[in-house]
């Protein structure tokens, strides 16, 4: 009970103490940091490590035609921190995803917003 | 306009951390007594921005050491004009850069402090031990009363010796090869290298770093800089492992130039 208190706690304040993640993102020349997209789909990989984490969807567009995005996180040690764990996503969930896109105008972003599929939002932390 | 209120609101709710747990975790690991030192510094310590610091400043405080350009020599500007960092204000592509440790080499010292991962200090009677999370980097600080070696191997985080000054670890650092940055946004150092850091912790939760870099090779006047850390008495230093999932790292070598 205890534990699970200052679990909470610890949570409550590493997401509180987020700094904006473009903050202290190398890579970011990558993105376009003026505007954000959001694109829902569904998990078709998640590679839980370091340096970055990844997320590839597949999200359908309006034609029903199938586009292969992938997100960019930070460190799942920072993840960690503000209470992911390595299957906080797994392959096959639906999930949204927002961020800022590829300058190349790639389907690629970095990640500042996950939501599963039940509305949980998912903090995506300190940007290194 | 947006990010003001963000901060504000973080710097308000952060106020209200629940002090009282940290406390409790303290208690369960009492400090190290040891005898002729100062006080402990041991803990793990993550790095604390100013409060109500503005983006760009933000930017500054895990970017490079001091507030503003170095005074660089002519050596340091021709390096820093063909090195192409990712991240700040002259930022290229992942692709495009050329910083080593986008292409996994090791940060260095005292570039380590730059990267907002948290560090370990473990303080015992004749060393200073820092673990520091990002690329699993250590340092060995003496304090056992050695000078350095006379002829120093060059490393990539150089020798350092420490002493006390009242509550503070005066620790000087020597003996640096010329393979890292200075900084991550492209400035650079020579072997002649020589830092001093002042470090103490001026309340429980605080550790504060006090940088004095001296470099003439490339600086006409030395770099002051201060960081503080905050203490993270739940948190334990994890792996981090630049190689482990490079696939989207540029490995193709792409140096700086650096005129001899």
């Amino acid at each position: 009970m205890r534990n699970r208190f200052l679990g909470l706690a610890v949570l409550s304040v590493a997401v509180l103490t987020i700094l904006p993640p473009v903050l202290a993102h190398h890579g970011t020349a990558s993105y376009d940091t003026t505007k954000t997209v959001t694109v829902k789909g569904t998990v078709s990989d998640f590679q839980f490590s370091n340096p970055h984490v990844l997320i590839f969807m597949d999200v359908k567009d309006d034609k029903g035609n199938v586009q292969k995005w992938q997100g960019e996180l930070t460190s799942p040690n920072h993840l960690e921190r503000a209470g992911w764990t390595r299957t906080s996503i797994k392959v096959g969930d639906t999930i949204t995803i927002t961020g800022y896109t590829a300058k190349t105008g790639a389907t690629s972003m970095w990640i500042s917003k996950v939501i599963l599929a039940d509305g949980t939002p998912l903090n995506a932390g300190l940007g290194n | 306009m947006k990010n003001h209120l963000v901060y504000a609101i973080l710097a308000l709710l952060t106020a209200l951390a629940p002090a009282h747990l940290i406390r409790a975790q303290e208690a369960r690991h009492p400090a190290v007594e040891t005898k002729g030192a100062g006080p402990d510094l041991s803990g793990i310590w993550n790095a604390r921005p100013p409060a109500n610091a503005k983006l760009p400043e933000l930017i500054v405080y895990f970017s490079t050491f001091g507030k503003g350009e170095p005074a660089m020599t002519p050596w340091a500007e021709t390096f820093y004009k063909s090195a192409k960092p990712s991240f700040g204000p002259r930022s290229v592509t992942m692709e495009e850069t050329n910083d080593p440790v986008y292409q996994c080499f090791p940060p260095g010292m005292p570039r380590v402090y730059l990267h907002p991962f948290p560090m370990q200090i473990i303080q015992l009677p004749t060393e200073v031990v820092m673990l520091f999370e990002y690329d699993h980097t250590v340092r060995h600080i003496f304090t056992d009363g050695r000078e350095h070696p006379k002829d120093v191997d060059p490393t990539w985080m150089g020798s350092s010796i420490g002493h006390w000054e009242g509550d503070t670890l005066v620790v000087d650092t020597i003996g640096f090869n010329d393979k890292t940055w200075l900084d991550r946004i492209g400035h650079p150092h020579s072997t002649g290298l020589h830092v001093v850091e002042r470090m103490r912790r001026p309340d429980h939760e605080t550790l504060q770093i006090d940088f004095h870099i001296e470099d003439p090779k490339a600086y006409t006047k030395p770099i002051e800089s201060t960081m503080f850390f905050e203490l993270k008495p739940t948190w334990n230093i994890m792996e981090q492992v630049c190689m482990d999932n490079g696939s989207f790292l540029n490995f193709e070598k792409k140096e700086a130039v650096a005129p001899k």
